[in-house]
């Protein structure tokens, strides 16, 4: 395979931060609630899958919020791009090439916010479901029976648009990894990526970790207010 | 998990497209495998699979079924399906559900249906749960029984022996004012005029009807034949007239047989006789007419005797 | 009109607090909905049909209002026999009890139960009459009712009813309206509620009472309205002395006199209603203006010297006394006046073998032999006047009796009784709607359980509603923060297996 020349051969050594802590936390726990959500609601664990859906509301608001006032690459104008760009993106995916981007490329910024739209849509209508049986969410007694069987669908359907997304983010995240050689998820881990990974324009800010704690706090608090 | 970059990968882009394929039909292949219901779904919607139509007058249509979509379908039926089972029809039903069938034609010892029907209420495994309406030990019996003759869709009703009886379950229509409102137009304004004439004599049978019923006997002496006639306009309506010690005559015979719709006529201790009994021939729909305390004569009922019309107060009247 | 220095002052005094429960209401009703609106989704096999609105207009509150549904039946008899009739001698017939006469009562059966005076173990109690089938139908009936066998084709006896109260009061509370505690309202209440009166000169509800020895156990609760307005209570008739009490002029007053001051009463009850606009004003005028009616009107009907004596001897009436069958004759001329729902209670069945009179060879026959001849009769005058066709009769008591001889204080006793048995009772209906000549639901050999069809007593309610053209889960009234219904909240259904 052809090696891009725009890319410079390695170097061991040379690590630039590039995700924050808040933003590779938030990442991380939203894989295992997600997966908790699942088991719990598959197996009528029902007391917990009411907590980590209010888990995951309250990460959703931080994320809304940290998209707007985190980090650089945890921004939302920093990988949120007009279609026209990601379409361009793609196409220059398809002939091979690799432009370099500090945070998440147009596509993938276009996952992050179908992702975020969606579990968020998901965590929304299940305040409002109900099981049929002795469990309702949170917010259910607020509107009719009807209203809520209907949201208890919706709920289901969205599971599987969920399902299809992190199929795709995942098969997205191999084809960096096994066919570009790009690994994405080491950098989610450690929070940082090669410098030869890293345009040489990026100017990462990173913001106080306190702002975020802040931000997770208000956002646990509005999600403890919906419940009680 | 090395943090060196790459500047490639170890595979093709075909070549990995090929992998992803593969994982991920195996991924849907272990899914269908744990899971009956999804298996079902795929193979259905891809045409592998038929689903089994119960017959119309079957042991399963007409005791089974219902029993299903009285207690079961509303959480496993078309907008539910806990735990992935349906039971609103009978493919579904024996298709079982996230754990794997739920009936076992022949065994309904081992059938998980009968299992969690009969659980005591407060097992929290109980079908229907605790706060829906529990099938009764006659409803259990029924499935019972189907589950044990094989849990055919086609058995016939007379083919399983000792089911309980079927019990009609009443039925109460919705009550529709505008359509009532509609049934009544024609009429509204006759009954109207003769309800501020005649106040209360005349009312609708039912909320949901257009049909009347006319009750003079509380105005007694005070209603005449005149006042019988005024009520002319509404004679393909009324349904029941009762006269009972009112002042009406046989000069209310002709009026009488022009209430095309009458059912129920009340006579009693009127100054009527056989000439009113002669002209109620006329009308086809008269089913009950009540004659104690009249001059009428059982020559002059007979006809309507053997017309049908139950006669009431003639001499050997029961 | 008039100024009136006293009514302004009543109207001022008024205003506050009328603002203050306007205010109160509003609150409520703000409560109300937000709790409407927070259903929980439990609820939602429930019965939670909407309530059917029911609007009869404040000055004729006793106005004929159509059923939402035709109806079989236009009027209600009910014949409650009071203390409870023992099935066991006279419809559920029992060879196998006999057989069993004098053992001691299987220990299966005494495990768990209370009863209101057995203790300890009882003896099984044979039936003390013979039996026999009768009339077409073939069904058992005892020979203490000789009268009512040959009208057994007309009846639907059902042999499944359950109750689960064992005390008079209660048990008569829920036969008649439905609840066992007080302040709830009566079948006939219900009915004229829903369907107003035929007749404008005549109560819609009517209640007379006979006995052959002891009095009404929960008394005046049993015919009264609850929550319902009061204008649907049952008024209580009498055939012995003044027809209703209070309602014949006080001596030296002239019926052109009292007219007078029935429109000068009115006339005050008008301007007061213009001031304040509370319907219950109106209603009171109509109230008034319907006893000076019935001064005429319910001397006639409950009059019967009017009938001729061939009626009279059928019935076994005897002008001016206090019978059973001086009641059923005026039910039948009330049926006839178009009077909604007549309840006759029949005190004397309550046979524990305690005093002579509550033996079951000695009351009990002597109650059979006061209510079998006229209960014949009235079927067969409502039959021949054509009126039983849409009428429903309803006759029974207010639970069963046991099987077990009673003991009480662990005594073997002077007379036979026995106990109050709620587990199973025999009733029978008969009229317009049902099928005649059946027997509906069976008790086990011993007649202790019900073990084919039971039937609670809301189910019996809701059959009754329904042949009456109504829907038992619409027919309803708000009352603290409930659609209070007949049925109550248990779910009910209507006996549709006895329906013709």
């Amino acid at each position: 395979m052809q090696t891009d020349p725009a890319v410079p051969t390695p170097v061991a050594g040379e690590q630039v931060r590039v995700w924050d802590a808040p933003t590779r936390l938030f990442h991380w726990s939203i894989v295992a609630l997600v997966f908790v959500s699942w088991l719990s609601a598959d197996q009528g664990y029902m007391t917990v899958h009411l907590w980590s859906g209010l888990s995951l509301l309250a990460l959703l608001l931080f994320r809304l919020g940290w998209g707007l006032m985190g980090s650089t690459t945890a921004r939302f104008g920093d990988f949120l791009h007009p279609p026209r760009k990601v379409l361009a993106y793609l196409k220059t995916q398809a002939r091979g090439a690799s432009p370099l981007h500090a945070g998440h490329n147009p596509a993938g910024g276009l996952m992050v916010m179908a992702l975020l739209a969606v579990l968020l849509a998901q965590v929304l209508t299940g305040l409002f479901a109900n099981d049929g049986l002795k469990f309702s969410g949170p917010l259910a007694l607020f509107v009719s029976d009807d209203a809520s069987d209907q949201s208890t669908r919706i709920h289901g359907i969205i599971f599987n648009i969920i399902l299809a997304l992190v199929w795709l983010h995942v098969v997205a995240v191999g084809f960096h990894h096994f066919v570009k050689g790009d690994n994405l998820v080491g950098p989610m881990v450690s929070g940082k990526k090669h410098r030869s990974r890293v345009p040489e324009s990026a100017n990462i800010i990173f913001a106080h970790p306190a702002l975020a704690l802040g931000l997770l706090l208000a956002s646990a608090a509005v999600a403890a207010w919906i419940l009680f | 998990m090395s943090l060196e970059p790459r500047a490639s990968g170890y595979l093709s882009a075909p070549l990995y497209l090929a992998c992803v394929v593969l994982v991920t039909g195996a991924g849907l292949a272990t899914a269908m495998a744990l899971r009956p219901a999804f298996a079902h779904r795929v193979l259905e919607l891809v045409g592998l699979e038929a689903m089994p139509q119960a017959t119309p007058n079957s042991f399963y249509a007409t005791r089974v079924g219902p029993l299903f979509a009285q207690h079961c379908t509303s959480c496993h039926g078309e907008t539910r399906q806990k735990a992935e089972l349906r039971l609103d029809s009978y493919a579904f039903a024996l298709r079982g559900g996230r754990h794997g069938a739920v009936i076992v034609p022949g065994k309904p010892a081992a059938s998980e249906l009968m299992t969690r029907i009969t659980l005591p209420a407060g097992d929290d495994r109980a079908m229907p749960p605790e706060g829906k309406t529990p099938l009764s030990p006659d409803d259990v019996t029924v499935i019972r029984l189907w589950i044990a003759a094989g849990a055919s869709p086609t058995t016939p009703p007379s083919a399983i022996k000792g089911a309980p009886r079927l019990v009609a379950e009443v039925k109460f229509p919705e009550l529709d004012p505008a359509a009532t409102r509609r049934l009544r137009a024609p009429l509204a304004g006759d009954v109207e005029r003769l309800s501020a004439r005649y106040p209360g004599l005349v009312v609708y049978e039912a909320r949901n009807s257009a049909d009347l019923e006319l009750d003079a006997a509380s105005r007694g002496a005070a209603f005449t034949d005149a006042d019988l006639k005024a009520f002319l306009p509404l004679r393909s309506h009324i349904l029941r007239i009762d006269l009972s010690g009112t002042a009406i005559t046989d000069a209310s015979a002709e009026t009488l047989a022009q209430m095309t719709a009458l059912k129920t006529l009340r006579l009693a201790n009127t100054k009527t006789g056989d000439e009113t009994i002669a002209a109620l021939a006329r009308l086809k729909s008269l089913r009950s007419l009540t004659v104690t305390g009249t001059r009428a004569t059982k020559p002059a009922l007979a006809p309507l005797s053997k017309a049908g019309v139950a006669i009431h107060g003639d001499d050997n009247a029961d | 009109m008039p100024h009136s220095p006293f009514l302004d002052q009543c109207k001022l005094t008024a205003d506050t607090r009328r603002h203050f429960l306007g205010w109160g209401m509003g609150g409520l009703g703000a409560f109300f909905l937000n709790s409407a609106m927070a259903q929980p989704n439990g609820s939602k096999n429930a019965a939670t049909a909407a309530a059917l609105p029911i609007q009869h207009d404040p000055s004729a509150p006793l106005s004929p209002l159509p059923p939402p549904f035709t109806p079989k039946v236009r009027r209600v008899i009910y014949l409650h026999m009071g203390g409870s009739p023992s099935q066991l001698e006279l419809f559920d017939h029992k060879p196998e009890l006999t057989k069993f006469n004098g053992r001691d009562c299987p220990d299966m059966f005494l495990k768990g139960k209370r009863f209101a005076f057995i203790t300890g173990v009882p003896k099984l109690l044979g039936t003390m009459f013979p039996f026999h089938r009768a009339g077409e139908s073939g069904s058992w009936i005892s020979d203490r009712l000789p009268h009512l066998e040959k009208r057994i084709d007309d009846l639907c006896i059902i042999k499944s009813m359950r109750t689960d109260q064992f005390n008079h009061a209660p048990a008569q509370l829920l036969v008649q309206t439905g609840d066992p505690r007080l302040g709830h309202a009566s079948l006939g209440s219900w009915i004229t509620y829903g369907l107003g009166s035929e007749n404008q000169n005549l109560p819609g509800f009517i209640v007379m009472i006979s006995s052959s020895s002891t009095t009404a156990n929960a008394g005046k609760p049993l015919w009264g309205s609850g929550f319902l307005p009061s204008v649907y209570q049952g008024v209580q008739c009498r055939t012995a002395g003044e027809p209703v009490l209070y309602l014949d002029n006080p001596k030296g007053v002239s019926r052109a006199e009292r007219r007078q001051v029935l429109d000068a009463v009115d006339e005050i009850n008008r301007e007061t209603y213009a001031q304040f606009g509370n319907p219950e004003t109106v209603a009171r005028v109509a109230q008034y203006e319907m006893a000076y009616r019935m001064q005429l009107e319910a001397s006639d009907a409950m009059d019967i010297t009017r009938e001729p004596a061939p009626v009279l001897a059928r019935y076994g009436a005897e002008p001016g006394k206090t019978s059973f069958a001086n009641n059923c004759l005026v039910a039948r001329r009330l049926a006839e006046r178009g009077v909604r729902f007549i309840q006759l209670y029949h005190w004397g069945w309550d046979s524990h073998g305690t005093p002579v009179d509550q033996g079951l060879n000695v009351g009990l026959v002597d109650c059979c032999h006061a209510t079998d001849q006229p209960t014949a009769a009235l079927l067969a005058d409502l039959k021949e006047r054509g009126l039983l066709e849409d009428t429903l009769i309803v006759w029974g008591g207010e639970f069963g009796r046991t099987p077990m001889q009673e003991n009480r204080g662990g005594q073997e006793m002077k007379y036979i009784g026995r106990d109050h048995h709620p587990e199973a009772f025999s009733i029978w209906l008969a009229g317009g709607g049902i099928k005649s000549g059946i027997s509906h639901g069976a008790t086990d050999d011993l007649g202790y359980d019900v073990v084919r069809d039971p039937v609670e007593v809301r189910d019996l309610h809701a059959t009754m509603l329904y042949l009456l053209g109504f829907d038992y889960r619409t027919l309803s009234y708000p009352y603290q923060g409930l659609d209070q219904k007949l049925t109550g909240v248990k779910p009910a259904r209507v006996i549709s297996e006895i329906l013709a």
